[in-house]
């Protein structure tokens, strides 16, 4: 944990000169008309299908609305993944260096989550429910922590790519810009804390685990990618915004946008490829 | 669908993320979640297919380790 040290009181200084009242960082209009952009339309699940183009303008737009409720409510169900794997950590022995900067780290976390979550219950009267499930399991010595901060490190790192083109696009509603911006901008601290944690585990332990933990983890990684993806395509979203048999769609977009996919987790798994995690 | 139908095609699924079941795997009572056939990354996956079949969702309330022992388990908390 020596070499984190550092990086771990830069960021915690960043933190603090950053630090925001999540109850006044964003103005939430009363209302807001569903004939509006809320999603980047090349971020919109559907993009380049053939339900896409059989959409009107105002049903894309609509979509766009119901894409944004499922894209924070994905991400409410990370940061409750997220904070409580960071509140079992604190100041566990060993980890008294970093618990400065887990306390920003679950600080701005439960603030990214009142911004997705007032914007899920107030436009759209609610949060999509999480469908993971964990099922108890052996680890080997360390396995755990590192896949725990491995999941989380893939995780934001596909998050932020939406939430960087979110934060520019022009398009969009303004309450949606600014929940995207906001979230970036807090989310570039905890990648780089996470690129650096993961690094560091991964150091300190991979010489111990056998070949079959290491394989193992690279296999739980891949599984870790497929199933984070899995959200981006909700069938409750397609269903709102007034798709017929959204489990086909959901089916059917799956298939036809790997090439999407495949794009941003190659960039999200670069710093793990880095690191030697994955081949 | 009859629940001979639900029962072969939860089968079906799970045969076919674990090309290396033997022969006649998974039975209905056969453990699928200590035998590795089911894990947690790929529940979500379940449900969503679950729910095609089912053409309704899942009450997310029901969604504990439990109720995914078994095709005998999944079958009588989801159908």
């Amino acid at each position: 944990m020596d070499a984190l040290a550092d990086t771990v009181r830069k960021l915690s200084a960043s933190s603090r000169r950053g630090y925001q009242n999540p109850y006044e960082a964003i103005e939430w209009p009363e209302t807001l008309n569903r004939e509006q952009w809320f999603t980047s339309p090349e971020l919109i699940s559907l993009y380049g299908t053939q339900w896409w183009d059989e959409l009107s303008d105002a049903g894309r737009k609509l979509l766009s609305f119901w894409e944004a409720v499922n894209f924070y409510s994905l991400n409410i169900a990370g940061e409750r993944f997220l904070m409580e794997g960071i509140a079992h950590r604190l100041y566990r022995p060993g980890w008294e260096d970093v618990a400065e900067y887990l306390h920003h780290f679950l600080d701005e976390e439960n603030k990214h989550s009142v911004w997705f979550g007032t914007f899920c219950q107030r436009y759209a009267g609610k949060v999509y429910p999480d469908r993971k499930v964990a099922f108890p399991r052996e680890f080997a010595d360390g396995e755990e922590d590192f896949l725990f901060f491995a999941e989380v490190s893939v995780f934001e790192e596909i998050v932020d790519r939406y939430n960087v083109t979110m934060a520019r696009d022009e398009r969009l509603v303004s309450v949606a810009r600014r929940i995207n911006d906001n979230h970036h901008t807090e989310e570039t601290r905890h990648l780089v804390f996470g690129r650096r944690i993961v690094a560091e585990l991964w150091r300190q332990w991979v010489d111990r685990w056998p070949p079959e933990v290491v394989e193992g983890i690279r296999a739980h990684i891949a599984g870790f990618v497929t199933a984070t993806w899995r959200d981006y395509y909700n069938p409750d979203a397609y269903r709102d915004a007034g798709l017929a048999d959204p489990y086909a769609v959901a089916r059917g977009a799956w298939d036809a946008t790997a090439a999407h996919r495949d794009g941003v987790t190659r960039r999200a798994l670069r710093p793990l490829v880095s690191a030697g995690v994955l081949p | 669908m009859t629940e001979a139908e639900a029962r072969e095609a939860l089968r079906a699924w799970i045969r076919e993320h674990n090309p290396d079941v033997p022969a006649g795997e998974p039975a209905d009572g056969t453990r699928l979640i200590e035998r590795r056939y089911l894990t947690s990354l790929q529940v979500a996956d379940l449900l969503l297919y679950i729910e095609e079949l089912r053409q309704a969702p899942v009450d997310p309330t029901r969604l504990k380790p439990g109720v995914f022992a078994s095709i005998d388990d999944i079958y009588g908390a989801f159908f």
